[in-house]
């Protein structure tokens, strides 16, 4: 989208002030490194992917493939990976927004009820990010258990059949079902939901709040008219940074999923290790950059004038 | 010599291979980078064995790749198998425990063999099937079998397996049995065929290997087919079968080695799994069962290979002869508890009072009756293991 009426919004909008031939040029200088880390350690790696994608394995266990131009390779990774990569973007979504749901309490309390308690509930959010997150998907492996702790809490509630008739449950487990694998995935992206959503609310002067409470909006109002508004750029950040990861993530479902459950990175990985077919997992990881990109370059499109910028 | 002490080894290493696998999962590149365990040495045994060319005598020491705690480790007072070859022969040996999953120890090795490069390893153990492979491709020498006189102790069941039928280039490391393994407090009942796996009773609480040779071989022993020679055709019913209990929910995973831990966990009631696993985990778990299918149960061997130019092939031959002697493979047998595959380690077992229950373990030596069930898998072309890879890889990680 060249004109994007995004653009034109931000270059033509009231919030630039500074015509650019005032811009000095040194902050490219600056991000230098940060280009040439990208452009030769991303960049560049991601776009020898193309031609491998187009490539044909000369023999099965060789090492080389040759260019043949072979776009078939798309059309069969997204004949057989279709259903699992929509798996993968719908449980990413799920899972972000079961994080929104919870962040948000999480964030409005440090933020409004932290007092000097602050910088510490925010280390005690991060606190779990310190351990590996494959560390963690094993340690839900024990805690969700047929026999371990959480399902014996919900058997003594009796909340069994309850849970199982909303399909959370299936056949009476936890482990190894589509629920342990989204919620694995909050847990890995609530951090960072949280985070960005606090730095957004601490932009929130209380005594909006204390305006609202004296023109006898409730609780409810209260939230909708003016931390929501005035959170959604930590908001849309926060979504850009969980709804990535959360949609190429390859270990909670293999750790807490079932075969019914794995997501498209799990395909990579076989494609690549088990089945040795490095052109058609080039295909299918051009592909998933090419969806991921699309749906940042929505919510980017979205969420741009929502974005704190300078 | 304490053949029960390894069990908490084993245990340790149920707790490592978790790490082990974690690990590999995140970095296999970065393994491969490093080229840890005997790779590590490498290069200094490059340079002595450029230096020497030509020289008959063998300098360097002998290095092996092999699975995790698959030998009898040295305790104070009681030195391992490693150690005592060492000490009998004088030649030098590096033992790596650095092969944990097959196919990721393939992906380490492929591009050197690839490239026609010489390999650290003088001999790796590997699965059969794998073992077919590098067969297949050319990146193993045969085996000095004239310097290996002790290799006619090898057991007969073993001997001229399908996908090395002159038994040139490979020889039996240790070997079991793929059946089905249960918890008879979960199941309620004793447990006889493969249909009791599709038990609907039992369903969400089953897994099957991801080792896709025992998997399909026992489904397609419980249809009646002959897996020495697998067929495409034959195996479409058990492939289909394997795909309705996937998509039902019948089978709650496919595995490697960690349905040790879900049996354990009492996550699984019942699974396909491997008979010297199971001989260990029923002694902490005494509910756990294992049992060769009525149908039949899939015998798979390990195999000792030398890779493409191995640098030290008489070193090599020593060792293989030195474990094929039954007095040193009944050590290794009673620490591993697998099927040895030399012959008269029952007898030694059967001598030592220390040692003397192994010997009658069925699943350490099958009776012939039960010898007559078990089936070794046939081998499969490379265009047809590529078939068979990628139907089987939809089914179990699609």
């Amino acid at each position: 989208m060249p004109a994007s009426p995004q653009r034109d919004r931000r270059h033509g909008g009231p919030r630039i002030h500074r015509p650019p031939s005032h811009r000095p040029r040194w902050p490219w200088l600056l991000l230098a490194p940060g280009l040439l880390w990208l452009l030769v350690l991303y960049l560049l790696p991601l776009l020898s992917l193309v031609p491998l994608s187009l490539s044909e394995p000369v023999s099965r266990f060789g090492l080389e493939t040759v260019f043949r131009g072979r776009l078939a390779n798309y059309q069969e990774v997204l004949q057989a990976y279709g259903p699992i990569l929509l798996r993968s973007f719908a449980y990413a979504s799920l899972a972000t927004g079961l994080g929104v749901v919870l962040a948000y309490p999480l964030a409005w309390t440090i933020r409004f009820r932290g007092g000097r308690w602050q910088p510490l509930l925010m280390g005690l959010v991060v606190l779990p990010s310190l351990t590996s997150f494959l560390v963690r998907a094993i340690a839900w492996t024990s805690l969700l258990a047929d026999q371990g702790p959480l399902l014996q809490l919900l058997r003594s509630l009796g909340l069994i059949a309850p849970l199982e008739a909303l399909g959370v449950l299936h056949d009476g487990r936890l482990l190894n079902t589509a629920s342990a694998v989204i919620l694995g995935l909050t847990t890995n992206l609530l951090p960072f939901l949280v985070l960005p959503l606090v730095v957004a609310m601490q932009r929130i002067d209380p005594v909006l709040l204390e305006a609202a409470d004296d023109l006898h909006a409730g609780a409810l109002r209260r939230f909708t008219q003016v931390v929501w508004p005035l959170s959604r750029p930590g908001l849309a950040a926060g979504i850009l940074l969980s709804l990535i990861p959360a949609a190429g993530d390859v270990v909670n479902p293999r750790f807490l999923g079932g075969p019914n459950n794995q997501m498209i990175a799990n395909s990579i990985d076989n494609l690549l290790l088990v089945q040795l077919q490095a052109p058609r997992a080039a295909a299918l990881t051009l592909v998933l950059m090419a969806l991921i990109s699309v749906a940042v370059l929505l919510q980017l499109r979205r969420g741009l004038d929502e974005l704190p910028l300078p | 010599m304490a053949p029960f002490a390894h069990h908490e080894g084993r245990r340790t290493f149920l707790r490592r291979l978790a790490w082990g696998a974690s690990g590999a999962l995140l970095a296999p590149a970065l393994l491969q980078a490093c080229g840890r365990g005997p790779g590590g040495g490498g290069e200094g045994a490059d340079k002595e064995g450029a230096d020497k060319k030509g020289a008959d005598k063998e300098s360097g020491e002998l290095v092996i790749s092999s699975f995790p705690l698959y030998i009898d480790p040295s305790r104070p007072g009681a030195p391992g198998s490693v150690e005592r070859f060492q000490r009998d022969t004088g030649i030098r040996l590096r033992y790596g425990e650095d092969v944990n999953d097959v196919r990721q120890f393939f992906a380490r090795i492929r591009p050197a063999l690839a490239a026609g490069q010489t390999l650290p390893q003088d001999l790796v153990v590997l699965t059969s099937w794998m073992a077919t492979r590098l067969i297949q491709l050319g990146w193993v020498e045969p085996l000095p079998f004239d310097r290996i006189p002790n290799a006619r102790n090898l057991i007969p069941s073993l001997r001229n397996p399908s996908w090395d039928p002159e038994q040139r280039f490979s020889l039996p490391w240790q070997s079991g049995i793929a059946g089905i393994a249960y918890n008879f407090k979960a199941t309620g009942r004793e447990l006889r065929s493969i249909d009791d796996l599709f038990d609907p009773a039992l369903k969400g609480r089953v897994s099957a290997l991801l080792e896709m040779r025992d998997t399909m071989g026992l489904l397609m022993l419980a249809d009646g087919k002959d897996v020495s020679r697998p067929n495409w055709s034959d195996a479409q019913p058990s492939f289909d079968r394997l795909e309705r209990a996937r998509r039902d929910g019948q089978i709650r995973r496919f595995t490697g080695n960690d349905y040790q831990n879900d049996l354990l966990a009492g996550n699984l009631a019942a699974c396909i799994g491997w008979s010297g696993d199971v001989a260990q985990l029923a002694l902490e778990q005494p509910d756990l069962r294992f049992v060769v299918p009525e149908s039949g149960g899939i015998l798979w061997a390990d195999v000792m290979l030398m890779p493409k130019g191995a640098r030290h092939p008489n070193a090599a031959a020593r060792w293989m002869n030195w474990v094929y002697d039954p007095p040193q493979a009944a050590r290794i047998a009673a620490a591993v508890q697998y099927i040895s595959p030399v012959e008269g380690v029952q007898q030694i077992l059967a001598k030592d009072p220390a040692t003397a229950a192994l010997a009658n373990n069925p699943l350490m030596f099958p009776d012939p009756a039960k010898q007559q069930r078990l089936h070794v898998f046939g081998p499969l072309s490379e265009a047809e293991e590529a078939r068979w890879d990628e139907r089987f890889a939809r089914i179990t990680q699609a």
